[in-house]
């Protein structure tokens, strides 16, 4: 008896906390506010920094001049950003409070596809439509989610595009050494599948916050590859390149979408990366004018060169826009996926067009470093471009 | 396949350094105190932000640098022993839960102040580089195992040699008879824990250059060096020394022959394996009644 | 009287999907919050009233999420039926792992269960071909609807599963109560209190603390699967060191071993991010100075900052001359 009066004011407080989080909302007049989520804290935050600058630049651009017109009214955009932290509940919390609380038209976003697999349901279940940027893992198109759409290529096309590429070198054996996560473990079993040169090589994984490289670097030696593929963002990366250099080690490098940027160049200097290739999905300084007219735009903005996550997101918003004017609505979630389901948009990375799954078929890149740290494109061969045109 | 051993060796023995001094002033602070300070880990990391502080912003000498933010760092850990783990004396529940608070307080806050990407600190010792055979390796590589050998040496004859030290010994072995021979126990105790977190800050500052200085960097060296220091034997330098080393030899060789993926769990399968034969450590004592 | 109180409160929370309509963000939140407190009632048996700190307790939330995953979407099994599997997997894996855990005290007991979480973390990231790896495990379903007569009572809205997630958190209640206030429960308050003394007095302590650890654990397994199934997606992201020590923190800020601890630790966790509109890191250096402070000043944690309150407001009948009797 004691025991429960004791618990009696807990109790009380249990209710009071509760009810305490009711949180009221408001709406400001012709503005449409689009849900962000993304990894702004935790071990994803620098490259939710790339993504969030895409959603600025392009949010930016389209309030200047009064804003888009849907259906014959002027709409300006503001983005409710949610920090999912790489955390599955956190995403899935963000999502539901965008689609009841905030009730956002569409989201965009999302970094991490554990995060992204959680959130997927929670749209289908809100006739709210989501727009992936940047996650990559295959299966996320593949749950039968009508609310669900990719901007980006996912592990299994950029995989494809670089298979391709890669066989015609015939460098044999290849080693990799990859981060643990979804991105670095996808990376390595799709591309395994596609090469047959990776059978022999060495596979070391890596887990987020390591960042010795030693052991990893002594056993791709030991194999005899005549590349390694890095399959790890810019930070591990430039470190893992960096040791792998002066150890001594004369092979070819490969590396991800990260390792293109002029951030990562940054961090090392050009004579480490010279001759390291990597798939790019947005090679900033191709002679293309699409391509040339963000890259600009973004320099001017942000100070530095334009990133592929960045193009990405940018993108998606703008697709977003696009679905709304032709749906003619800032609010029928289900009108707006229609429209995206047959929307042909000419983005920055190119023809965006989504498929019955939602996925859309971005062009995949294969750039390489030269040795005055600019990059030239190597393919696909109608693409090709010497050094400072990629 | 013996060159590749032998890489392995010595890439194990400059992790193994790392654990090395991260375990020492765990151990340090275990014996005067009886404490597992688990926010070590986060004084190693805050250590490395300090350094590069100094290094950026004062005066960019590196050792310069590492001086003040083991000093630094002591002052830290000089507070938080007689703020949180002076009141909690006794009561090893409560001290964990507060060290475990405090990882979440400090790590967080230096995400918050210094923002959550890592930061570049370049000096010229990781730049040059040296040869052995066809093996190659970076000044500042080799220099960390120097540097920790070092730092054992001078540790131990301090230890051994000098009053303090002697006090320091003597307050581990058994509390109640320093105090009753007049040794300041409670000076012995905040000096340790300032002289053990200054131990981590020179782990973070000594890494820092090496491999960017990160707000999660002290998680993996903490977790290894309490590994380390309940294969050595908790409680016993040479236990932390050895241990670290085996620690981080065991975990660089075995990627010869092991999936990658597994290399934490396999070390830490080994210390429990080691730990079921052999429970007080490879050099630690079974005392009766201590936990 | 006091039971008056505690179906008030189940009222008041039953009936949540009526008075939160408006706002299903609410019951968004109260699912978390059941979600966290059913890990954290078992955690609250272990480290409350048996005097275990692990700090590997999601590892084997994990188990249990990852085991129904396999059952429900590889086998087709019902929810109903992988829960009684997670929790007999997750309640196994503890009792056997505490085994080798027990063989250490203290310090090294505690490094040793952080470091199977770590292992157990490192499994589900890395088993490819089972868990589908560090991508998560996607497409677990709902359970499936149940029929009442004519009527199909489906899990998917979101009022439905709540109703689902509360059932649970009161079932591990009511666990928690009948563990505790059973000769098995006072054996082992005694065991915590001197586990040499009640050794001596003849209890079988091994047996006692290895049955305590493997029923807290089946309660993580049982919040494991709890969680998955509304999340729908299975991720390792969800079971590492990181999440084990917040569950710590929910049951030490709410009151260990106290019977309300659990769920006031879970409440305050999933609502100070909605009260205190502050960034993630901020929100988090608070929680671990506001866990200092509690070990330092409040070890009874919040369930007896309430207590003492509720004494003075309400003193007990020995003291007071006016008659505020509850």
């Amino acid at each position: 008896m004691k025991h429960a009066m004791k618990s009696l004011p807990s109790l009380l407080a249990a209710a009071l906390l509760a009810l305490g989080a009711l949180a009221p909302v408001a709406h400001a007049q012709n503005k449409v506010q689009i849900g962000i989520v993304t990894a702004l804290t935790g071990p994803m935050a620098a490259p939710g920094v790339f993504q969030m600058n895409g959603f600025k630049l392009a949010a930016e651009e389209l309030n200047a001049g009064g804003g888009f017109a849907v259906a014959g009214r002027k709409y300006s955009i503001e983005l409710k950003v949610y920090d999912t932290r790489a955390n599955p509940s956190e995403g899935a919390t963000a999502m539901q409070r965008l689609a009841t609380v905030d009730k956002v038209p569409v989201v965009l976003g999302e970094l991490s596809s554990g995060v992204a697999a959680a959130i997927a349901p929670i749209a289908q279940d809100y006739a709210l439509p989501f727009i992936l940027t940047v996650p990559t893992g295959p299966n996320l198109t593949e749950q039968n989610n009508p609310y669900l759409f990719r901007v980006n290529a996912n592990n299994h096309q950029l995989n494809v595009a670089l298979a391709d590429f890669l066989t015609k070198q015939g460098w044999s054996p290849i080693s990799f050494i990859a981060w643990n996560n979804d991105a670095g473990r996808g990376g390595v079993s799709g591309i395994k599948e596609l090469l047959p040169a990776a059978k022999d090589g060495y596979v070391g994984y890596f887990n987020l916050g390591e960042v010795d490289f030693s052991s990893h670097i002594a056993n791709v030696r030991n194999s005899k590859s005549q590349a390694v593929m890095l399959f790890m963002d810019e930070e591990p990366g430039s470190l893992a390149i960096k040791q792998i250099r002066d150890a001594g080690l004369k092979l070819n490098l490969v590396g991800t979408l990260a390792m293109g940027s002029d951030r990562f160049l940054k961090r090392l200097d050009a004579q480490k990366l010279d001759g390291m290739l990597q798939y790019n999905a947005f090679p900033p300084n191709a002679d293309v004018p699409r391509i040339k007219k963000f890259s600009q735009t973004y320099k001017a903005k942000f100070g530095e060169e334009a990133h592929g996550f960045s193009a990405q997101s940018y993108d998606g918003l703008m697709v977003a826009v696009a679905a709304m004017q032709a749906a003619g609505t800032v609010s029928d979630g289900k009108a707006i996926r229609d429209a995206l389901a047959k929307l042909n948009h000419a983005g920055v990375i190119g023809n965006i067009k989504f498929d019955a799954k939602g996925q859309a078929s971005p062009q995949v890149y294969v750039t390489q470093w030269c040795a005055n740290g600019s990059r030239r494109i190597l393919y696909p061969d109608n693409a090709k471009a010497g050094c400072g045109a990629g | 396949m013996t060159e590749a051993l032998l890489e392995q060796v010595i890439n194990g023995l400059m992790m193994g350094s790392v654990y090395v001094l991260v375990a020492l002033g765990l151990v340090l602070i275990y014996g005067v105190m009886h404490v597992v300070n688990f926010a070590h880990g986060v004084l190693f990391t805050l250590g490395g932000y300090l350094g590069h502080f100094f290094f950026t912003q004062w005066w960019d000498n590196y050792w310069v640098a590492t001086l003040l933010s083991m000093l630094s760092v002591g002052l830290v850990g000089y507070a938080l022993e007689r703020g949180v783990f002076r009141p909690l004396n006794g009561n090893l529940r409560n001290q964990v839960i507060a060290s475990l608070g405090l990882i979440l307080a400090l790590e967080n806050a230096v995400i918050a102040l210094w923002g959550p990407n890592a930061l570049q600190w370049k000096v010229a010792s990781t730049e040059q580089l040296v040869s052995l055979g066809e093996l190659r390796f970076s000044v500042h590589h080799l220099g960390i195992i120097v540097l920790t050998m070092a730092m054992i040496t001078a540790l131990g004859l301090f230890l051994k040699h000098t009053r303090f030290g002697t006090a320091i010994r003597a307050t581990s072995q058994n509390q109640e008879a320093a105090l009753v021979v007049g040794i300041p126990v409670q000076r012995v105790q905040w000096s340790t824990f300032a002289l053990g977190s200054a131990l981590a800050a020179l782990g973070g500052c000594l890494v820092g250059p090496l491999f960017l200085v990160f707000p999660q960097m002290g998680d993996v060296p903490l977790v290894k060096g309490l590994a380390g220091i309940l294969l050595g034997g908790m409680g016993s330098v040479p236990g932390a020394v050895v241990g670290g080393l085996i620690l981080g030899v065991t975990e660089s060789v075995s990627t010869l022959f092991l999936p990658t993926d597994y290399k934490d769990a396999i070390a830490f399968m080994v210390m429990v394996g080691i730990l079921l034969f052999r429970p007080q450590g490879l050099w630690g004592q079974r005392v009766r009644g201590e936990e | 009287m006091p039971w008056m109180a505690l179906l008030m409160l189940l009222g008041v929370l039953a009936l949540a999907p009526w008075w939160a309509a408006q706002q299903p963000f609410v019951l968004h939140m109260l699912v978390t919050a059941c979600v966290l407190v059913v890990p954290a009632v078992g955690l609250n048996l272990m480290l409350g009233h048996g005097g275990l700190v692990s700090l590997g307790h999601m590892g084997f939330a994990g188990i249990g999420a990852y085991v129904a995953a396999v059952l429900m979407v590889d086998a087709r099994w019902s929810f109903g039926g992988a829960v009684w599997a997670a929790m007999l997997a997750a309640g196994a894996a503890g009792g056997l792992i505490s085994l080798l855990c027990f063989r250490f005290r203290g310090h090294f007991f505690m490094i040793v269960t952080l470091a199977f979480g770590l292992m157990l973390h490192a499994v589900m990231n890395n088993w490819d071909s089972v868990t589908r790896g560090a991508a998560g495990f996607a497409g677990i379903p709902r359970p499936t609807p149940v029929r009442w007569g004519d009527e199909v009572w489906s899990f998917g809205p979101l009022p439905h599963f709540y109703a689902l997630a509360l059932a649970m958190a009161v079932i591990a209640f009511a666990l928690q109560y009948l563990v505790v206030n059973s000769n098995f429960g006072r054996s082992l308050a005694a065991i915590r209190q001197d586990e040499r003394l009640a050794r001596s007095r003849g209890v079988n302590t091994l047996l006692y603390k290895t049955a305590v650890f493997a029923i807290g654990t089946a309660l993580a397994g049982m919040g494991g699967v709890l969680q998955v199934s509304f999340l729908r997606v299975a991720a390792p992201a969800s079971f590492t060191m990181l999440e084990s020590i917040n569950m710590v923190l929910i049951v030490i800020i709410g009151g260990a071993g106290s019977l309300v601890g659990p769920a006031l630790g879970a409440l305050l966790y999933v609502a100070l991010p909605e009260l205190l509109r502050l960034s993630n890191e901020w929100r988090l250096v608070i929680f671990g100075v506001l866990l200092v402070l509690i070990t330092l000043f409040a070890p009874k944690g919040l369930a007896g900052l309430c207590a003492r309150a509720w004494r003075r407001v309400w003193p007990p009948q020995s003291q007071t001359p006016a008659g505020a009797k509850p």
